[in-house]
Formats: C-alpha cells, sequence, structure tokens
C-alpha cells in the first residue's frame, strides 16, 4: 500500500460525498467537530487541511479501508428504516457519528422522504438524543429512537438512559458498531470501536443485542421494542454492525419483518387482588399511594374510578399525571396526617414505600403494594430503594390491575358501607378545599418579593396558559410543587412526572421530546427547570428551534445547583469552621449566566432576566405568544432557591 | 416525592403551626435586625428558607412572618435534626441569632390570598 504522507489539492478535490463524510465523521467522532470540518472543507484555509491530510495518511498506514465509491441500489440501513417504521417509531434523535453513518443516511434519504416518515431530530448532545426520547415517549406512550456512536457517543448518553431505567420509560437506542476489526481503519476508528458496547449500560437496560444479520436486526429490534414497551417499561440497546447497515442486500433476500404482538401487560393474581379488596373495603381509614401508576389517560381514569368507589383519599407522588389535582380525594398535601392514621395503605408502582410510609404506620396498618417493579429488577445500580416490609405484594402492572380491583370493591361494598364511605368522601372534600386554602397563603407569603418567589413564578406562568390546552414537561419537586397546589389539572397529557434518577441535564431535552409529542396534539407545551439543570445541556434549545418545536421554557434560575448548599454548611458546621463559605462551589453568579442570551444564540426567542415580578406577567404573555405561533420561547426568572 | 420531602414536609408543617402560634406572643429580641438580614443573607440561611424567611418548601420551612421566639429559634439552631445543620455558638453566635430573629421580627405580614387574583383561580 503506498505511503502517503501529504495529500495534492486535485487529490482532495476527487473525494467522493461518502468519502469525504468518512473522514469527516473519522476525524471527530462528536457532531460539533465533524460539522466544523464539513463547515471548512470547502476552503483553502492552512489548518483545516492540515487535519484531514493527517487522517488519510494514518488511515493509509494503518487501516484496511473499505472498497469507497461504488454504488449501490439498496442497503442494510434501509431495511433497518422499515423494521423501525413497522414498530410505529416515528422519530430518530441523533447527533452524527461515523458507525451509523449507514444509518444515518438512510433515516435522512429514505425514512425521511418516504412515508410513513421517520424523522430525523438533530441533537447537539447524546444526552439530549436520549433525553428527548425519554420525554418523548412519555407523551407519546411509545419510544422513540435515538442513535449513538459506538464508543463516546454511548458514554455521552449513558446518564440520561440511567434517567429512562429510573423512570421506567422505553427508550429504542441503537449504538453503531464495528465488529470486524479488519475492517477498522485509523487510529480514531480503533479509539471508538468496543466488543461489547451495549456492556456500559447493560446494568441500567431491559436488554440488548448485537444483531450479526438482517434478519437477526429485525427480530431483535422487534424483541427490544417488545421488552422495552412490557411494564415495567424501560430502554433497549441495539449496537449495529457498520457492515450490516452499509453492505449491499443480496439479490432476493430482504429479510422478513416480525409482526409485533399485542402487547399484554401483566395483571394481579385474582385471589391477592379479592384479598386487596376485602381489606380495602373494611378498612376505616384507606389510603391510596400513587408513583408511576398511570401510564395513560385510562390509567387516571381507572384510579379516579377506585377512589370514588370506595372514596379513599389519594396521595400522588408525582411520578406521573396519577389523579386530577383539584379533585376533591387528592389529599397529597396531607400525606404525614393520612398515612400515621391509614389502616390499609395499597401504593400503586410505588418505587419508595419507605419513603412514604417510614415507621408512622399506625399499630396493625396493612400494606399492600402492585408494583411491576417486583418483576424485572437488577442488581448493580440500587434504584429499588430501601426495604420495605408489606403484607401483599402484587408483582403486576398497576393499571392493568386496577378493572379488577375496582370490580372486587364494589362487589363487596355492602350499602352500608357505602353510606359511611359517602361520609367520609365528604369530609375528605372538605379537608381539600381547606388544604387548597392554605396553599394559597402560603403563595401569597412574599409574594412580591425580589428575587421571585417559586409560588409567584407558578402563579404568573399558571395565569397565562389556563386558557389553553396546556401541559407541563417537568417535575416539580425544585418548584415546591406550587403546579400541583395552584393549577388545575385534569388530563392525563398535563404532567409527565420527572427525570427518574435526577440526573442533572434532563429537562431541556425531555421537555424538547415531550414537545415534540405534543406539537401533532396542538399542546401548549411548558417546562419550569433550574439553572443548573439548564447549563448541563442548553444545546436542546437549539435542537427545539431548529425543528420548530413549540416549547415555553421558563428558567427557574436560583443561581446555584440550590440543592447542595445545606449539605455544605452541614459539613462546614460540623467541623466548627463556620458557614460564610458554603456557597463556593454551589452558586452560579459571577458572572450570573444571562440565558436570554443563551436562548437568542441559539434561535430560540427569550426574555430576562426577570428580576421585577411585575414584569413576569407581560414577559410571559409575550413568549406564550411566540409559543402559539409554534416556536420555542424561554423566560429567564431570577428566583427565589425553592 | 422521595423520603427526604416526607421528613421536610413533616418539619414544614410542624414549623408552620409553630410560627402561626407565635404570632401574637413574639418578644423583641434586642437584635440589630440590619446585621441579622446581612447574615441571613450572606450566612446562607437563605439558600433554603428564601430571602425573607418565607420558606422554600422541601428545604427550609417558613420563618416569617410571626417567627418563632427567639429561644425557640435558638433550640432550632443549636438541635436541629434533620436536613437543618446543627450551628454551634462557633458558628453563629447567640448575637447573630438575635439578630436574625429581630430581622424576621422586622417583616411584615404578606397580603392576604384572597386579594392576589392569581391565586384565586
Amino acid at each position: 500500500m503506498p505511503r502517503r504522507t501529504k495529500q495534492t489539492k486535485d487529490e482532495r478535490a476527487s473525494l467522493d460525498r461518502r468519502g469525504f463524510l468518512k473522514a469527516a465523521a473519522t476525524l471527530a467522532g462528536t457532531g460539533a467537530v465533524a460539522h466544523a470540518v464539513a463547515a471548512e472543507a470547502p476552503a483553502t484555509a492552512v489548518s483545516p487541511e492540515r487535519h484531514t491530510v493527517q487522517i488519510a495518511s494514518r488511515e493509509a498506514e494503518q487501516g484496511t479501508p473499505r472498497p469507497d465509491g461504488t454504488t449501490q441500489s439498496s442497503c442494510g440501513s434501509d431495511f433497518m428504516v422499515d423494521v423501525m417504521r413497522g414498530l410505529g417509531i416515528e422519530y430518530v434523535a441523533a447527533i452524527p457519528g461515523n458507525t451509523f453513518k449507514g444509518l444515518h443516511e438512510s433515516v435522512i434519504n429514505y425514512g425521511m422522504t418516504t412515508t410513513p416518515s421517520l424523522e430525523l431530530i438533530s441533537c447537539m448532545h447524546e444526552e439530549i438524543s436520549v433525553a428527548i426520547s425519554h420525554g418523548y415517549a412519555k407523551i407519546a406512550g411509545k419510544p422513540m429512537a435515538c442513535m449513538m456512536h459506538s464508543t463516546v457517543g454511548l458514554q455521552h448518553g449513558a446518564m440520561a438512559i440511567y434517567n429512562a431505567w429510573a423512570d421506567r420509560v422505553p427508550v429504542f437506542a441503537i449504538v453503531g458498531a464495528q465488529l470486524d476489526a479488519s475492517k477498522r481503519g485509523g487510529y480514531v476508528d480503533w479509539a471508538h470501536s468496543v466488543f461489547d458496547g451495549p456492556a456500559l449500560v447493560r446494568d441500567f437496560t431491559k436488554w440488548d443485542d448485537t444483531p450479526i444479520s438482517l434478519r437477526h436486526f429485525a427480530e431483535s429490534a422487534t424483541r427490544a421494542h417488545k421488552f422495552s414497551m412490557t411494564p415495567p417499561y424501560g430502554p433497549t440497546v441495539l449496537a449495529v454492525d457498520q457492515e450490516l447497515q452499509e453492505d449491499a442486500l443480496k439479490a432476493g433476500e430482504v429479510p422478513v419483518i416480525p409482526k409485533e404482538p399485542k402487547l399484554a401487560p401483566p395483571r394481579g393474581d385474582d385471589g391477592a387482588v379479592n384479598e386487596t379488596a376485602r381489606l380495602l373495603v373494611a378498612a376505616e381509614n384507606p389510603l391510596i399511594v400513587a408513583d408511576r401508576a398511570a401510564r395513560t389517560a385510562e390509567g387516571m381514569r381507572l384510579l379516579v374510578e377506585l377512589a370514588e368507589a370506595l372514596q379513599a383519599p389519594v396521595i400522588d407522588i408525582y411520578g406521573r399525571m396519577n389523579f386530577p389535582w383539584r379533585h376533591p380525594l387528592n389529599q397529597t398535601r396531607r400525606q404525614a396526617l393520612l398515612v400515621a392514621e391509614a389502616d390499609v395503605i395499597l401504593g400503586l408502582e410505588l418505587t419508595d414505600f419507605w419513603g412514604v410510609t417510614g415507621n408512622r404506620l399506625a399499630a396493625g396498618a396493612k400494606r399492600i403494594s402492585i408494583s411491576s417493579g417486583d418483576l424485572y429488577m437488577k442488581s448493580n445500580y440500587q434504584d429499588f430503594d430501601r426495604f420495605t416490609p408489606v403484607d401483599i405484594a402484587i408483582a403486576a402492572d398497576a393499571q392493568t390491575t386496577l378493572p379488577y380491583l375496582i370490580e372486587a370493591v364494589r362487589k363487596l361494598t355492602t350499602a352500608r358501607q357505602r353510606a359511611a364511605f359517602k361520609t367520609r368522601g365528604a369530609q375528605l372534600a372538605q379537608d381539600h378545599q381547606e388544604t387548597l386554602e392554605q396553599s394559597r397563603a402560603a403563595a401569597a407569603v412574599g409574594w412580591d418579593l425580589q428575587p421571585i418567589t417559586t409560588a409567584r413564578l407558578c402563579a404568573e406562568v399558571y395565569e397565562q396558559i389556563r386558557n389553553e390546552d396546556w401541559a407541563l414537561c417537568n417535575g416539580t419537586i425544585f418548584q415546591n410543587n406550587w403546579p400541583q397546589q395552584l393549577w388545575t389539572a385534569t388530563h392525563h397529557h398535563q404532567y409527565i412526572g420527572d427525570a427518574g434518577a435526577y440526573g442533572l441535564g434532563y429537562l431541556p431535552g425531555a421537555s424538547v421530546g415531550a414537545a415534540l409529542a405534543h406539537r401533532k396534539h396542538g399542546r401548549l407545551a411548558v417546562a419550569i427547570g433550574g439553572d443548573g439543570d439548564l447549563m448541563f445541556s442548553p444545546g436542546a434549545l437549539w435542537t427545539a428551534a431548529h425543528h420548530k418545536i413549540p416549547l415555553l421554557y421558563v428558567v427557574h434560575n436560583n443561581r446555584a445547583y440550590h440543592q447542595e448548599v445545606m449539605y455544605v454548611q452541614m459539613m462546614a458546621a460540623k467541623r466548627q469552621r463556620g458557614i460564610d463559605r458554603a456557597h463556593i462551589g454551589n452558586t452560579i453568579t459571577d458572572p450570573n449566566v444571562d440565558f436570554a442570551k443563551l436562548a437568542a444564540g441559539m434561535g430560540v426567542y427569550s426574555e430576562g432576566p426577570i428580576t421585577d415580578p411585575k414584569d413576569l406577567g407581560p414577559a410571559l404573555q409575550r413568549a406564550v405568544a411566540v409559543v402559539k405561533r409554534g416556536e420555542p420561547a424561554l423566560v429567564d426568572v431570577v428566583s427565589q432557591g425553592r | 416525592m422521595k423520603s427526604i420531602d416526607l421528613a421536610a414536609l413533616l418539619i414544614g408543617l410542624v414549623s408552620l403551626s409553630l410560627a402561626a402560634g407565635a404570632a401574637s406572643e413574639t418578644p423583641a429580641t434586642g437584635g440589630n435586625a440590619a446585621n441579622g438580614k446581612r447574615v441571613f443573607v450572606t450566612d446562607g440561611c437563605y439558600y433554603c428558607h428564601g430571602t425573607t424567611g418565607a420558606g422554600g418548601g422541601i428545604a427550609g420551612p417558613r420563618l416569617a412572618p410571626n417567627p418563632l421566639p427567639l429561644e425557640g429559634v435558638k433550640a432550632k439552631v443549636r438541635t436541629a435534626s434533620g436536613r437543618m445543620p446543627v450551628y454551634s455558638a462557633t458558628v453563629l453566635k447567640d448575637s447573630e441569632i438575635a439578630d436574625i430573629v429581630a430581622y424576621l421580627q422586622s417583616i411584615p405580614n404578606s397580603t392576604d390570598a384572597k386579594d392576589i387574583p392569581l391565586l384565586n383561580r
């Protein structure tokens, strides 16, 4: 093989399209640098040329590049596109990576130009790609795909996959792979090669595979989709070989795409369900606690039906939109009191039963769990939470089990009990109203403060959206759950819970993904998120602007990684070293981040920083108008900590 | 909401009721409210309790208006439990606690929620 140390201008010009893409992608392995190379390649500047020459030289010296320049009329990755859209997948989120360049090209030139469309969502970071998929699935009720580069890409995306795992959300992840070592090119190809790529995330994915034929791919994709969509939901990964993507199909050998079965989630054992109903009906103070219980709108409807049949209070842990926020039986703010006096507590898809009850149970109180989490769990990452003794553990999907539980409850309830339930319900309705008044009184405290209180922030947001078909795309724990306290939400799509594993960087991507799913329904998607979280993955804003995904992003800008300040104070106080320096490393000041400028720089309409509460309403109103036109907008609000 | 939230909520509820109950009987501390504000903000009480003690939900309960009496605040600061750090006299002097309480006492009652249209939706 000839040894070349320098490439002539003619040689560079002769690079065909595929060769150019390969060089560009091989050079960097990350989208940002690849874009830079692509942009600079036509120019004659000295510096970029030198990089290109070096890579070409190394490939020539060390690798055995596959013959390029041939044309082909078919390819494996077109077939993969057909498999994905056969599974109902409509979007693929990705930044480019050369180990999936065949699939990338098929998505844009085949998937996006034929129907049903499979559209590529351009991303700035694999963590964002996965988070978009995460948020999308919680609204769409099905996974979208995300593609990641073999090694560095999956490493970038790993934390977001962990969030999806902990949040029990399906994500259909594909990572590129170059399995045949003899086909790898220069040193970058080798640095980006791994024998068993999915091993990196195997502890927190439901399933992975590395197919070695197209038929194998089709079967594994169908299997992955089935596993990810069987409760407990979760992410899956397929490592897909470059040759498999890029090689032409053999004549007459188009593999069969397996038919996906209709999925039937597991429901609880009849005996256990009947016993649960008996205990609930007989209880003087039953309590229902729901976390990720309502997978769909039907799940929420069923939970309302159960609660009303028993006239039992419901505590919502806010993992999903489980229960209408203003329903009289919604007693979430009275959790401590109700847990202490309950004689039967039914936990629905709780990940942290201990956190709900601890040792505060009344003597003789029964705990019952219905959770698909008991059906599938792993060991290494311990998101199964503290052990909690329960009296009945029903390993099943709660939503699927509810109709049977409701039926059993109705059968067992006597007329006399029904009258008692009615009395209980009336008292709970009164308690609910009193709690609402307490929340409003608490929200009024510091109403005109600067920095703006989170209560004021949330009330102002609601004022601008309350007459729209709005959908909140964030968990609200860091805003003191003010939306649940002050807003009225009646539809399942109006709330999606939080990150799952509290891994920062979730919300920018997840809210864009959720907004993408909301877009075709014409809903007004809103996210309220922290400044620290946004600093992890601001590139998601660019994706929203690029794809015209309407989303109102309100920055709860407390200028700190707020959660941690008290912990450092605690350490400093314990060691008697003063607490005046605890802000170091925790605050995001000096300089203050200008999120409005940051967003504007990525093509997003923005307002802020808003410091005076009287300016907040008008700024939000202007931003909402932009979102209603079909574009994203950001409002930066300088706020109290919580 | 996880276990930490529930614990914080309990603390918050207890503190709220104490604050409300103490409304009419809070004696003057003789502290310096201006210095109390400085300490409250610069030494980090603000991070969890808000700049005027309005509370930070799960992070820290409401302290004002109508704060606990000085001795109550001092006991809380010296023997805190849960997420609230314990501050010894080395870290936070008695006089500084008195200043903080004076600051909290200087915070006026909030507007009635009924008079805020946005809180009546």
